[in-house]
């Protein structure tokens, strides 16, 4: 009988050493326990956590999500419990389980964003930062820094100086040169790059005639995005040489493939995770059968193998 | 205790029929679900597996349990439900539950009042089937449009009205809550239908100082209270997960100013 070849899943993203390339992405998976039951945080080579501000925030005004041809729109407004909480009542039970754990942070100004990364670089349980400078939702922070170069590169820099471990940069779809983005982040010393948010969206209610949404527009996820999302991919890709983590409508292991062999080292998913919480045990099987039909035998032999 | 939720992947449907001009009944083998499934939960429904559209789940409460089946009472309203309402007995489904807090019954109270209107009727045969279960005595208050949307509630002790005035009393549900509340000694109110008929409700019960839970809806994604995108404004000005906090509330803890989020 021929025995079956275990395939190594494992990736390293700037020394981040990962049991899988299957990530969970940020404001998808709560904190990790929610979904207790249907998927589990260990299921993940890492679980991101929902962006986390250093004072509670709220959230925008409902209707909040909105279901678009092939996608969704969401307008929640970094709703998050706040870094005290996250710290005390959230991260413990996270902990416990046998995944790596990347904070997502935000803040209004440059001050906030360095006051979490020092806060986060002090807990030796979080080896790693996602930054949020991509976020359509609120008005203040978030996206202000992600659609500038110079603004990218200042508060990367900032941040740099306040934290020691792996710092992930989250990219904006919503520019006009996202390499430039990606360019002045990596000299700014970004270890690694996290690509894309959501992409700005609407929708009509022709009924009432008026928007669907209660902050009138959100960011668009899903399928919808996979294409946007690759093409930023490919152009980032040519343009920084640190590592690159790729999302955008994921849904299964052809599409995680796409982004592998495209250049991601690895993989988020977000909309999936609504859709099927067990698409991350289902990609990670389909990630290894493709691996075995193909001969390869480490899956970090995957990225950016396109051939043009 | 954690509360066991649970994917199937593939729930066989056992029967699916019209019980009125817009309504369907669907019955599913849930032997894994319908052990633990509590009245006032939900069951998230993945409508085309493998297909990009519609994407997310929908949301249904649980009408009723029966052994080893689940069912579902729903009314065709987009594309999800429409594709919902072409599947056939033996074809299967990709369900999520059983989800949220359902209604606490309080056993000290006379009398059980089940408010409804119109798909409002659907978590009202399983909690009818509960309080029986308690040897309390459930009446159903039951407002529709027409007799033609009419579902035939299945529950002894029922009160009709419609806005057309084709079936039981012309008017609207709330008129048969007053009545009935007339004649009541110590009652406690549990309500499902659209907003504004829950905001009147939840009025009338404020005013007489009875005890109402309310049954609510909103756009969900993941079903789980991981996303907040499902979020009411509550009485403390704080925004709560219908989902997992929900769909079931003490009509206090709602903040009844705001617009209806559906
Ligand atoms: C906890 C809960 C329990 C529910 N129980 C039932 C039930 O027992 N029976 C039943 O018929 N319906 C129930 N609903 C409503 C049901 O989920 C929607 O009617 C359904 O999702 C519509 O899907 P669609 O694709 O057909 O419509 P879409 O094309 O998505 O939308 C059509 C219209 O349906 C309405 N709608 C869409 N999504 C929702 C939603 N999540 N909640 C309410 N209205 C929505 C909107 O007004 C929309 O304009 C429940 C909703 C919730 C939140
Ligand atoms: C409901 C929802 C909430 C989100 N919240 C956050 C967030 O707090 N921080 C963040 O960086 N991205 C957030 N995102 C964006 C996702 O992490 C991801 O970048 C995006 O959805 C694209 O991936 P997908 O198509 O796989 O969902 C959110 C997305 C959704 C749908
Ligand atoms: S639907 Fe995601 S929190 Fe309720």
């Amino acid at each position: 009988m021929k025995k079956v070849k275990t395939i190594d899943l494992r990736v390293s993203i700037a020394g981040l050493e990962l049991k899988n390339p299957v990530i969970a992405a940020s404001g998808t998976f709560g904190y990790g326990a929610e979904y207790s039951g249907l998927a589990e945080p260990g299921d993940f080579g890492a679980i991101i956590t929902k962006t986390v501000t250093l004072e509670p925030r709220p959230g925008n005004r409902p209707p909040r999500i909105c279901e678009t041809s092939c996608g969704m729109l969401n307008s929640i407004g970094l709703a998050n419990v706040g870094f005290a909480v996250f710290r005390e009542d959230k991260l413990p039970a996270l902990i416990k389980k046998n995944t790596v754990i990347i904070a997502n942070i935000a803040g209004n100004t440059i001050e906030e964003y360095v006051e979490l990364a020092a806060r986060l670089n002090k807990i030796s349980d979080i080896p790693a930062l996602e930054l949020n400078i991509s976020c359509p939702n609120v008005k203040l922070g978030g996206i202000a820094f992600g659609t500038d170069p110079a603004s990218a590169a200042a508060l990367t820099k900032a941040v740099r100086r306040a934290y020691k471990k792996t710092l992930i940069v989250k990219l904006s779809p919503n520019v006009s040169d996202i390499a430039g983005i990606a360019r002045a982040v990596e000299s700014s010393g970004a270890d690694a790059l996290s690509l894309i948010n959501t992409l700005y969206g609407m929708a009509v209610d022709i009924k009432k005639q008026r928007p669907v949404l209660g902050n009138i527009t959100g960011g668009l996820s899903g399928p919808a995005i996979k294409p946007v999302a690759l093409y930023n991919l490919y152009k980032v890709h040519h343009s920084v040489k640190i590592p690159l983590i790729g999302l955008g409508g994921i849904m299964d292991h052809r599409d995680a493939l796409e982004f592998m062999i495209t250049g991601a080292a690895a993989v988020q998913i977000g909309t999936a995770n609504f859709v099927n919480p067990s698409a991350v045990k289902d990609i990670l099987s389909g990630l290894a059968g493709y691996c075995r039909e193909n001969d390869i035998t480490r899956i970090k032999n995957l990225t950016g193998i396109l051939k043009c | 205790m954690m509360k066991k939720i649970l994917q199937i992947k593939n729930a066989p449907i056992l029967f699916h029929r019209k019980v009125s001009s817009c309504a369907r009944h669907i019955s599913l083998s849930l032997p894994a679900i319908a052990g633990t499934a509590e009245p006032g939960q939900f069951l998230h429904l993945r409508i085309s597996s493998g297909s990009p559209s519609p994407l997310l789940r929908r949301p249904f409460s649980i009408n009723d349990v029966q052994g080893d089946r689940v069912s579902i009472l729903y009314e065709v309203k987009g594309a999800g439900t429409k594709l919902l309402s072409k599947m056939l007995p033996g074809e299967t489904l990709d369900v999520i539950g059983p989800l949220g807090m359902g209604f606490d019954i309080d056993p000290q109270k006379r009398e059980h009042l089940l408010v409804a209107g119109g798909m409002g009727l659907a978590p009202m045969g399983l909690l009818a089937r509960s309080l029986k279960g308690m040897k309390l005595k459930p009446e159903l208050l039951y407002g529709c449009r027409s007799s033609a949307e009419l579902v035939k509630p299945g529950i002894t002790g029922c009160q009709i009205s419609s806005e057309d005035g084709s079936c039981g009393k012309k008017g609207l549900v709330t008129s048969l809550l007053l009545d009935r509340l007339r004649i009541c000694r110590d009652p406690a109110v549990y309500a499902c239908g659209p907003w504004p008929m829950l905001k009147a409700v939840a009025g009338i019960c404020h005013k007489n100082n009875i005890p109402c839970q309310v049954s609510l809806e909103s756009f969900m994604a993941c079903g789980v209270g991981a996303c907040q995108g499902c979020v009411v404004k509550n009485s403390d000005g704080n925004y709560v997960s219908v989902c997992d906090k929900g769909p079931v509330f003490n009509s206090r803890q709602i903040d009844w100013d705001q617009d209806c989020v559906i």
